[in-house]
C-alpha cells in the first residue's frame, strides 16, 4: 500500500508531504507479535492537528515504552479523501501507513465540538464500524479524552473508551490493563470491563440513561453493569513539574498554524472567568518550576531547529515567577537566540513591558481580550479587567510604537443589554483616543483597532451551564446594533457566524440522543463544520428534522438548577454547589477573587486528599 | 564570514517538500547542527542562505547546490557530518567546499540541468518512431510555446535555445518511457522539462501522457566552473 500511495495518489493531492509521516523526530519502531499499536487521530487537518500540545505530549509519552507504537492520523483534506474513496484505500496511520481498522487504539482528541462529524468521517475512512457496540471483535478500542471529553454524551455511541481529564498516567493504566488481557485472551467486552475498573475512565455502553417523555430532560443516568462507578473522577498530574514532557517533538515539513515550540508552564487557572470551560476544568493551577522550563525549552531547541519558544498557559502573565523566568530564558546563550512569544497575556501594563523585553523583531499587531463592553458585563462574568487596566496596557503600547490593536469580545452574555453592546463601540473609540493623545513623535504613524465579537456559547461545568444561548435572531441583532454603533473610521469590526456557535452550542451541552443527529449530518457528507467552506447549516438542520431531534432544546432552553444535566455524572473537583453561586453571583454582578488572593471553595481542595492549592 | 557551497541529493521520501519547506527544513537543520549562519541585520532578520534552484514539488535529484554563509570558519568535512546527521531520510550533503570573497552567485552560474523523466505514454508507442519524431522536433530551428509572462499574459515563446538533447529508452514498465533530457540555463532562464514533453506531444501528436504521476529526477546539475 505504502508504494502505490506514494507513487499513486500522493502526486494527485495538495500538501502530499503531511501523508508520509517522516517528519523529523517522527517515531519508526520495527513492529512485532507483542506491540501495541496505537494511532493517535486529530479530527481536524494536519496542519491544526500538528499545532496541538497534547498531541506532542502523549506521542513522546507512549513511545517512551518499548512495546508501544504510538503513531498520528489527521483529518485527509477533502482531496485526499477523494483519492481513498475513489480507489478505496483506508485511511492509513501516518509512520506505518497501517490502515486504521488494524491498529489496537484509535485515540481521537476532542477539542471542539466543531471537530465531532470528523471523527465519524475518519472512524468510516478508517473501515471501522461506526457504533461502538457494533464492533467486532478484532476492530480497534475507540479511545478518546481532551476538553470536550468532559461532556462525553453525544459521541458516546461511537466512542468505547472516554478518559476524563488530564490523560498522561490514565493512559499508561489502559496500556498495561491491555498488556494484561492479550495474555489472558479475553473478548472486546471483559477489556471495557477492565478499563472502566481504572479511575478518570468512562465507558458509555455501561450506563443507561431515561428521559422524560413529556418534557424531555433526563431522569436518570444509571450504571448497568456491574462494579462500574456511578461517579466519574477526572484525573489531574500532581506533580506537573515532574511530569512527563517530551525532549523531541516532530518537525513538520509545511507550515502549521502554530509553527513553533510550545511549552506549556502551567496547567490550571485560577481567575475564575465565569464563561470559561478551561478555567473551571483544569483547576487546580499547578506550575513548572524556573530551571525545569529551561532545561526543557533548551532541550526542544537542540531537538528541533525551531526559532521561536512560546510559553503556553491559560494566562501566561499569571505565572508566579514569569519576570525572572523571562530574564533568565533571554539571558540564556542558546534560548536567547530564538524568539519568545506570549500568547494568553491578561491585560496588564506589565505585559506590554515583557512584550518589550522579548520581542526584538517588529512589532506585529497586539490582541487584548477585554470580552465584554462595560464593566457591569465583565463583572457578570468575572473578567476581573477593568476599562483602567485597558486604557493603560494600551497608552503603553502606543507609547512603545505598536499602532494596531484588536480587542475581543463576546456577545450573548447573560444578562446583556444594548447598553452593553454600545459598551463595545465605546471602548473601541476610548482605545483610538488614546493613540491620539500620545505625541506624534513617539507614536506609530497610523492606528488600526478591530473590534472583534463572537457569539457566546454557554459550556458545560461553567457558572452559565444552565443559561439559554441567545437565537440567531438575537446574535443578529446584536451585531447589527453593534456595527451601527461604530462611529469611528479607525474601528474596524468584522462578524461573521453562519450558525455555527448555535450547533456548537447544542453539542456542547448535548445527551446521547445526538448520535443519531451526528450520524445522519455523516451521511448527508457534513465534516469539517469548523472551516466555513464546509460548513452546511442546511443539511445539519435536515440532520435533526430527520432524527426527530429539535436543536433549541439544548441551545436555547434555561435548565432550572436541580435539572439532571447529561455530565452530571463527571466530577471534577469544582463542585455544582461553587457553579451555583457563581451563576447567583453573576447575576448581582458580584465579583469572585483570583485564587491565590482568596480561595473562594471551589471544592478542588477536597477533591483529591492532600491536595492543597498555591502550597 | 566565509560561504559555504554544498552539493546535495535529494531523494523520494522527500521528494514532495515545496521549495518554501525545504528552505525551512534546512534552516532548521542548520540549527541542529551547530551551525553559526549568519543572519541579515533589521527588523527581521533571515538567514543568509539561498539555493541555486528552487526545486518543484516532486523533483528528485543528485546534485542541487545551496550556499550559506557562517560566522565562523568551519572545515568543510565537520560542515557535512554534522549536517547529515540531523537532515531526514531524503536529503543528504554530498560535498561543500569554502568560496572566496567576490565569486558569482549560484543562480547565476548555473550551466545545463540533465534529467531522467519516467512518463506513462499512450498504449502501443513505438519507442524507434518515438525517437525518429524527436529527432525531428530537434531539427526545427524555432520551437514555439506559449509561456506565461511576468505579468500572468500569454505569449509566445521559443524554447529550442533551452534544449541541448532529448533521448528516449525502454522502461521497466510497459507503459512508460524513460526520457533523458539536457536542458540549457540562459541568463538563469530555462525551461521545464515537463513542458518540452508537451511541447513535443504539440509538434506531433500526443505520446507523452502528462499527469502529476510524472517523476522527474535530475541527475546533474552543471554549473560554471568558477562558481
Amino acid at each position: 500500500m505504502n508504494n502505490y500511495i506514494e507513487k499513486n495518489i500522493l502526486p494527485l493531492v495538495t500538501k502530499p508531504i503531511t501523508y508520509l509521516g517522516n517528519e523529523v523526530n517522527s517515531v519508526h519502531k520495527t513492529p512485532d507479535q507483542e506491540m501495541i499499536r496505537f494511532a493517535f487521530a486529530f479530527p481536524d487537518t494536519y496542519e491544526v492537528g500538528m499545532s496541538h500540545l497534547g498531541m506532542k505530549i502523549l506521542y513522546g509519552l507512549l513511545n517512551e515504552e518499548k512495546d508501544i507504537w504510538c503513531e498520528r492520523v489527521f483529518a485527509p483534506w477533502v482531496d485526499m479523501e477523494e483519492q481513498l474513496r475513489l480507489h478505496d484505500l483506508p485511511l492509513y496511520g501516518l509512520e506505518s501507513m497501517m490502515p486504521l481498522n488494524e491498529y489496537d487504539f484509535v485515540g481521537f482528541t476532542l477539542q471542539y465540538e466543531m471537530s465531532f462529524s470528523n471523527i465519524l468521517n475518519m472512524l468510516e475512512l478508517g473501515k471501522i464500524t461506526m457504533r461502538s457496540t457494533q464492533r467486532k471483535e478484532d476492530e480497534p478500542f475507540v479511545i478518546a479524552g481532551g476538553p470536550c471529553a468532559y461532556n462525553p454524551e453525544p459521541l458516546s455511541d461511537f466512542i468505547d473508551i472516554f478518559v476524563i481529564g488530564e490523560a498522561e498516567e490514565v493512559i499508561l493504566k489502559i496500556m498495561a490493563a491491555h498488556r494484561v488481557w492479550k495474555k489472558v485472551g479475553g473478548n472486546r467486552q471483559d477489556f471495557l470491563k477492565m478499563a472502566a475498573a481504572i479511575e478518570g475512565v468512562y465507558v458509555p455502553a455501561f450506563y443507561a440513561v431515561s428521559y422524560d417523555e413529556m418534557s424531555g430532560v433526563i431522569t436518570a443516568f444509571t450504571p448497568i453493569a456491574e462494579e462500574v462507578p456511578a461517579t466519574i473522577r477526572k484525573q489531574f498530574i500532581e506533580d506537573l513539574d515532574q511530569a512527563y514532557f517530551p525532549d523531541k517533538i516532530v518537525v513538520s515539513y509545511t507550515e502549521t498554524v502554530h509553527d513553533r515550540i510550545s511549552y506549556e508552564i502551567f496547567r490550571g487557572c485560577g481567575r475564575g472567568c465565569r464563561f470559561c470551560q478551561a478555567g473551571m476544568i483544569y483547576r487546580p493551577t499547578r506550575e513548572k518550576t524556573v530551571p525545569t522550563i529551561q532545561s526543557k525549552i533548551k532541550a526542544l531547541i537542540a531537538s528541533t531547529g525551531y526559532d521561536e519558544v512560546s510559553l503556553s498557559s491559560l494566562s501566561t502573565g499569571d505565572y508566579s515567577e514569569i519576570e525572572t523566568l523571562i530574564k533568565n530564558l533571554v539571558c540564556d546563550a542558546e534560548v536567547g537566540k530564538v524568539s519568545i512569544t506570549l500568547p494568553s497575556l491578561r491585560i496588564d501594563s506589565l505585559s506590554i513591558e515583557m512584550l518589550e523585553e522579548i520581542q526584538k523583531v517588529r512589532k506585529a499587531g497586539l490582541t487584548l481580550a477585554p470580552e465584554a463592553g462595560t464593566q457591569r458585563m465583565r463583572d457578570v462574568i468575572n473578567k476581573g479587567v477593568t476599562e483602567e487596566n485597558l486604557m493603560d496596557t494600551v497608552r503603553t503600547a502606543f507609547e512603545k510604537g505598536w499602532g494596531h490593536v484588536k480587542l475581543y469580545f463576546m456577545i450573548g452574555l447573560p444578562g446583556e443589554t444594548l447598553a452593553d453592546i454600545e459598551g463595545i463601540a465605546d471602548l473601541g473609540q476610548k482605545v483610538v483616543n488614546e493613540y491620539y493623545k500620545i505625541d506624534r513623535e513617539s507614536r506609530n504613524k497610523s492606528v488600526k483597532v478591530v473590534l472583534s465579537a463572537s457569539s457566546f456559547v454557554p459550556k458545560p461545568f461553567t457558572p452559565f451551564q444552565w443559561m439559554g444561548q441567545n437565537t440567531p435572531e438575537e446574535f443578529m441583532n446584536k451585531q447589527r446594533h453593534l456595527k451601527a454603533s461604530i462611529k469611528e473610521r479607525k474601528i474596524s469590526y468584522s462578524w461573521h457566524d453562519s450558525g455555527v456557535s448555535f450547533l456548537e452550542a447544542v453539542f456542547a451541552r448535548g445527551d446521547r440522543r445526538l448520535g443519531l443527529v451526528l450520524e445522519k449530518a455523516h451521511q448527508k457528507g457534513c465534516r469539517f463544520d469548523g472551516w466555513g467552506e464546509y460548513f452546511d447549516l442546511e443539511k445539519w438542520t435536515e440532520a435533526f428534522a430527520e432524527a426527530g431531534i429539535d436543536p433549541n432544546f439544548y441551545a436555547l432552553r434555561n435548565r432550572d438548577f436541580d435539572e439532571i444535566l447529561p455530565w452530571d455524572f463527571i466530577d471534577t473537583g469544582v463542585t455544582k454547589k461553587f457553579l451555583k453561586a457563581e451563576a447567583q453571583k453573576a447575576e448581582a454582578a458580584l465579583t469572585t477573587p483570583f485564587c491565590p488572593e482568596s480561595c473562594s471553595n471551589c471544592g478542588i481542595m477536597e477533591f483529591k486528599k492532600g491536595w492543597k492549592c498555591n502550597g | 564570514m566565509v560561504k559555504i557551497q554544498y552539493q546535495f541529493k535529494r531523494t523520494t521520501p522527500l521528494r514532495f517538500l515545496s521549495h518554501l519547506d525545504q528552505q525551512r527544513l534546512f534552516q532548521r537543520a542548520f540549527r541542529r547542527a551547530n551551525i553559526p549562519v549568519e543572519y541579515s541585520q533589521g527588523f527581521n532578520p533571515h538567514p543568509k542562505m539561498s539555493f541555486a534552484l528552487a526545486m518543484s514539488v516532486g523533483l528528485t535529484s543528485d546534485g542541487e547546490f545551496g550556499e550559506v554563509m557562517v560566522s565562523k570558519n568551519i572545515d568543510v568535512e565537520t560542515f557535512i557530518s554534522r549536517m547529515n546527521q540531523v537532515l531526514p531520510n531524503g536529503l543528504e550533503i554530498i560535498t561543500a567546499k569554502i568560496c572566496d570573497e567576490g565569486v558569482r552567485s549560484l543562480s547565476a552560474s548555473l550551466c545545463k540541468s540533465i534529467y531522467r523523466i519516467r512518463i506513462k505514454v499512450v498504449p502501443e508507442t513505438d519507442l524507434r518512431e518515438l525517437s525518429e519524431s524527436i529527432r525531428s522536433y530537434l531539427e526545427r530551428s524555432q520551437i514555439f510555446m506559449q509561456k506565461r509572462n511576468k505579468k500572468g499574459k500569454f505569449v509566445d515563446k521559443d524554447i529550442r535555445p533551452f534544449i541541448e538533447s532529448i533521448a528516449v529508452f525502454a522502461d521497466s514498465e510497459k507503459d512508460k518511457v524513460n526520457v533523458k533530457m539536457t536542458l540549457i540555463y540562459i541568463e538563469q532562464q530555462s525551461v521545464k522539462p515537463e513542458h518540452v514533453l508537451e511541447s513535443v506531444n504539440n509538434q506531433n501528436s500526443t505520446v507523452f501522457l502528462i499527469d502529476p504521476t510524472i517523476e522527474i529526477h535530475r541527475e546533474e546539475l552543471i554549473i560554471k566552473a568558477d562558481a
